[in-house]
C-alpha cells in the first residue's frame, strides 16, 4: 500500500512528459523553529507536539512512505528496504563555501544486516504488509493511546483486538495465559492448587495497586496493610514470586507473559537484566487496567489496521493540521555551522537549499557526525527479528494471537524471551487464508539470537511440502492434536538498536525489542523536554476541534 | 447510531483533493458553515468537517477531510484516501496549471482508492467568468472520459456547492454498499469501563 502510494506520487509530481530523477522543490518559507528528519514515531510525535505548541515545523523524509525506521512495507519491497543500495547523497553543486557558514555532511547508515529468506513469496506480494516493528501491540491503556486520543489523531487510525490473548510455550506444549481473575476460573488446563496460587496472587497485586493509586491520589492515607512492603518491591520479581509460593510455570506466566520480562530471571549469572517486583507490577498493572478499557476490544492489546505504519501518518497529520510542513522524497544531506563550528544554523536539503533552524532532529538511520568513533557493532544490543507467512492460524479459530516462548524454553542456550504475534487479513495486512507471523528476541549475541528465532519458528511451523502426518503438535487446550501450520516463507533480520540523543542535532529511537512503544515514548518525551523544557508535551486539548454542524440541510 | 424508525443514515468519508489555492477548504467552509474567508491561508486548524445531507427518505453524513496542506509537496499519507467512499478534485478556472494537476490527482486517485470511489471535478472560482482560463466544455469532457461527474463552482458566491455535495449523496446512495466487514475499532475519547461481574467461586 505505501509502495503503492509512492508509484502514484511519484507520478503525480512529475510532468506529463519524462520522469525527471530529483525534482526537488524549493520550499517556502526558509527558517523554522524545528526541522526533522524522517517520519518514524518518534518523529512524527515530536512534529505533532512542537506543532502544538505553536512551534513552525518542517518536516521531511528521503522516503516516497512515511513511517522511516517504523514503516509498513509491502513485501515485494522488503529485501530493498532491509538491504538499500549504498547511494550516499552528496550536496549538489550549490555546496560551495557559502560566506560564514559551514557545512558538515550528513550521511546514513543501514541499521538491518544478517537477512536470510527462505521460501517461495505467495502472490499476490503487494496484498502483504510488513511492519518493521514487528511483534508490536498497543496496549489499551498505554501511553501511545492517550497520546491519540489527546491529539486528534485517534480519529485516524482503526484498531482491531488481539482477540486470541497470549499462550505459553511450555514443556513443549502451548498453553492459555490466565491473565486475569476471570481467564483463571475458565482455564482448563490449570490445577485447581494452581488457580488457587495465582488467584491470591493477582488480588495480592490488586490491592497493591489499588492502595498505591489511592495514596498517590492523596485521598486520605490508602490502606498500608494492603500494599506490598517496600524490601518485597525492591527484591527481584522473580524472589518475590517465589516467596508467594508460584511454581515454576506460573512464575513463567506471570514474569514473561504478563510482565513481559525479556531476559532469563533465573540465569545463574547475577547480570543486571534482573527485574524488580516494582517494575513487573509496573506492567501487570498496565496489563489489567487494558482488559476491558474499550468496550468493543476484546483482551488487553490492539493493533492498528494496515500497520504499524499508520501511527506515524497519524501524528503527522495532527501536525499539519496545526501547520506543519510536510515533504516527502527530501533527504536532509548536511549540516550548517558557523564558521568555527560552534553553533548549529540549519540544514541543507538534497534539493540544495539550505533552511535555517534552531533545531534538527533526525532519525536514528542518519549518522552522528560528532560521535567520529567507528561504530562498535559487537557491544551493543541488537534485536533479530523474523516474518513468517503461514497457511493457518497457530490456535484454532484465533485472528490475532501472541505467542510467549520464556528463556529456556526452546533450549538451554536461549538467554531471552522469544515473542510471535500472528496477525491475520481481519488487519488487511494479508489476504484472507494467511496469517504473519512476527517473532523477535534481543540478543548481544546475532549468532545464539537467530538460532532462538529458527528454533522457535520450527517448533510452531511445518517446513512447506511436508505431509499432515508428520509434525502434529499438542494444543493442550483442544482434546484433539493440530496439523502444525505451514510455513510459507520466512525473512530474519537484525536490528541494532541506539537510543536517542540530545544536544543541538536530536536523533530519535530506534524501534526497541519491547512488545509495545513505552521506552520509545519515553525516551521521546526526554527529547522534547530537552528542547521545550517549559513546554507541555501534547497538552490534553491539543486535538483539534472537530467541525461537527449537525445542522442538516435539505435540498 | 440509533436510525430513526424509516430513516437510514449512512456515513461517508469524503476526502478533498486539488492544488494549493484551488478553493478546497473554502469549498468545505461554505458547504458546512455558510461561510467564505476572503484570502484564506494555507489549510490549517481542522482535520475534518462533518455535515449531514437529507436524500428523499435517507440521510448522509459526510465526514470531510482536508488535507491540512499535505498536497502542497505531495506529501498525503495513505490513510488519507483509505476508505474513503467519495472525493472532490478541486480546481481553479483561472488557472490552468491547476486544472494539468488535478488531472494527475484523478489518476492518483484512481491507482490509491478502491473502484468504488465516487469522483466529482470541480471548477471552483465560477464567479471569475472574466478571469476564465478554462473552458467548461473541456473540463466537462475530461469528465465524462474518466467516469467522473463535472459541477463549476463558487464557494464565493456559493454556486453548485450544495449540489455537488447533494449529487454525491444520491451516487452514494444509489450504490448501496453493504459496509465492509473490515471496519475497525475507532478509540473513543470517553473510554467505557466495563465492570467485570467475576462469577467465581468463593472457596
Amino acid at each position: 500500500m505505501a509502495e503503492a502510494a509512492a508509484d502514484s506520487s511519484n507520478s503525480a509530481v512529475d510532468g506529463g512528459g519524462s520522469n525527471v530523477q530529483n525534482d526537488y522543490p524549493t520550499i517556502d518559507p526558509t527558517s523554522f523553529d524545528v526541522v526533522l528528519c524522517g517520519t518514524g514515531l518518534p518523529e512524527s510525535v515530536l512534529a505533532a507536539a512542537c506543532a502544538a505548541v505553536g512551534k513552525t515545523v518542517l518536516h521531511v523524509d528521503p522516503s516516497p512512505f512515511y513511517g522511516s525506521l517504523y514503516s509498513s512495507i509491502p513485501l515485494s519491497s522488503l529485501t530493498s528496504f532491509l538491504s538499500p543500495e549504498a547511494s550516499p547523497p552528496t550536496s549538489s553543486a550549490a555546496a560551495a563555501a557559502s560566506d560564514s557558514r559551514t557545512v558538515v555532511d550528513l550521511h546514513r547508515r543501514s541499521v538491518y544486516s544478517d537477512v536470510e529468506t527462505s521460501g517461495t513469496v505467495p502472490e499476490p506480494a503487494r496484498r502483504f504488509t510488513v511492519d518493521m516493528v514487528g511483534p508490536r501491540v498497543l496496549y489499551c491503556a498505554d501511553e501511545a493511546v492517550d497520546l491519540l486520543l489527546r491529539s486528534g489523531g485517534s480519529h485516524h487510525v482503526e484498531f482491531k483486538s488481539v482477540e486470541g490473548g497470549s499462550l505459553l510455550y511450555w514443556e513443549g506444549c502451548l498453553y492459555p495465559v490466565p491473565d486475569s481473575r476471570q481467564a483463571i476460573f475458565k482455564d482448563t488446563t490449570l490445577k485447581l492448587k494452581e488457580k488457587n496460587i495465582l488467584f491470591r496472587f493477582f488480588k495480592l497485586v490488586q490491592a497493591h495497586i489499588a492502595a498505591a493509586s489511592a495514596s498517590s491520589d492523596e485521598t486520605g492515607q490508602g490502606d498500608a496493610s494492603t500494599k506490598i512492603p517496600e524490601e518485597d518491591l525492591d527484591l527481584p520479581f522473580v524472589e518475590f514470586l517465589k516467596k508467594q509460593g508460584l511454581p515454576p510455570k506460573m512464575r513463567a506466566v506471570v514474569l514473561y507473559a504478563i510482565a513481559m520480562v525479556d531476559y532469563d530471571q533465573d540465569g545463574a549469572d547475577p547480570c543486571d537484566k534482573l527485574t524488580t517486583t516494582r517494575e513487573g507490577i509496573q506492567t501487570i498493572a498496565l496489563y489489567s487496567s487494558s482488559i476491558g478499557r474499550f468496550a468493543n476490544a476484546e483482551g488487553a492489546f490492539i493493533y492498528p489496521m494496515y500497520g504499524h505504519a499508520e501511527l506515524p501518518q497519524a501524528f503527522c497529520r495532527c501536525a499539519a493540521v496545526k501547520g506543519a510542513l510536510y515533504v516527502l522524497r527530501m533527504p536532509v544531506v548536511a549540516l550548517l555551522m558557523d564558521e568555527e563550528k560552534k553553533h548549529f544554523l540549519g540544514a541543507r536539503l538534497a534539493s540544495g537549499q539550505d533552511i535555517l533552524c534552531q533545531q534538527l532532529i533526525i532519525d536514528a538511520s542518519y549518522k552522528i557526525p560528532t560521535l567520529d568513533v567507528p561504530f562498535d557493532g559487537s557491544d551493543s544490543w541488537k534485536v533479530v527479528r523474523g516474518v513468517c507467512i503461514i497457511s493457518k492460524s497457530v490456535k484454532q479459530g484465533s485472528s490475532n494471537v501472541l505467542v510467549i516462548f520464556p528463556p529456556k524454553s526452546l533450549e538451554e542456550q536461549q538467554v531471552a524471551a522469544v515473542r510471535l504475534l500472528q496477525l491475520s487479513s481481519n488487519l488487511a495486512v494479508c489476504p484472507p487464508g494467511m496469517f504473519i507471523s512476527y517473532l523477535s528476541t534481543p540478543c548481544t549475541d546475532v549468532s545464539a539470537g537467530k538460532q532462538s528465532i529458527k528454533k522457535a519458528i520450527d517448533t510452531l511451523f511445518s517446513p512447506q511440502a511436508s505431509d499432515g502426518s508428520e509434525g502434529h503438535f499438542e494444543t493442550t487446550n483442544e482434546s484433539t492434536e493440530d496439523v502444525k501450520p505451514t510455513l510459507i516463507w520466512s525473512c530474519l533480520y537484525v536490528q541494532e538498536i541506539t537510543q536517542g540523543t540530545s544536544g543541538s542535532l536530536l536523533s530519535c529511537p530506534m524501534p526497541d525489542e519491547y512488545l509495545d512503544y513505552r521506552n520509545v515514548l519515553g525516551s521521546t518525551k526526554k527529547l522534547f523536554a530537552s528542547i521545550y523544557p517549559d513546554e507541555e508535551f501534547l497538552p490534553k486539548k491539543s486535538a483539534p476541534v472537530y467541525a461537527d454542524d449537525a445542522s442538516d440541510s435539505a435540498e | 447510531m440509533a436510525a430513526n424508525a424509516g430513516n437510514k443514515i449512512r456515513n461517508a468519508k469524503l476526502v478533498l483533493l486539488g492544488d494549493v489555492g484551488a478553493g478546497k477548504s473554502s469549498l468545505v467552509l461554505r458547504f458546512v458553515k455558510g461561510q467564505f474567508v476572503e484570502f484564506q491561508e494555507s489549510t490549517i486548524g481542522a482535520a475534518f468537517f462533518s455535515q449531514t445531507l437529507a436524500v428523499n427518505d435517507e440521510t448522509v453524513k459526510f465526514e470531510i477531510w482536508d488535507t491540512a496542506g499535505q498536497e502542497r509537496y505531495h506529501s498525503l499519507a495513505p490513510m488519507y484516501y483509505r476508505g474513503a467512499a467519495a472525493a472532490i478534485v478541486v480546481y481553479d478556472i483561472t488557472n490552468p496549471a491547476s486544472f494539468t494537476r488535478a488531472k494527475k490527482w484523478v489518476q492518483e486517485l484512481q491507482a490509491q482508492g478502491n473502484q468504488n470511489t465516487i469522483v466529482a471535478l470541480a471548477g471552483n472560482k465560477a464567479d471569475m467568468l472574466d478571469a476564465r482560463q478554462v473552458p467548461a466544455e473541456e473540463a466537462k469532457a475530461y469528465a465524462q472520459e474518466n467516469g467522473l461527474f463535472f459541477m463549476e463552482t463558487s464557494a464565493k458566491t456559493a454556486i453548485n456547492v450544495n449540489d455537488i455535495f447533494y449529487e454525491i449523496a444520491k451516487k452514494l446512495l444509489q450504490g448501496q454498499q453493504a459496509p465492509s466487514p473490515q471496519a475497525g475499532m475507532v478509540l473513543n475519547q470517553r473510554p467505557n469501563e466495563r465492570t467485570v461481574s467475576s462469577s467465581s467461586c468463593c472457596s
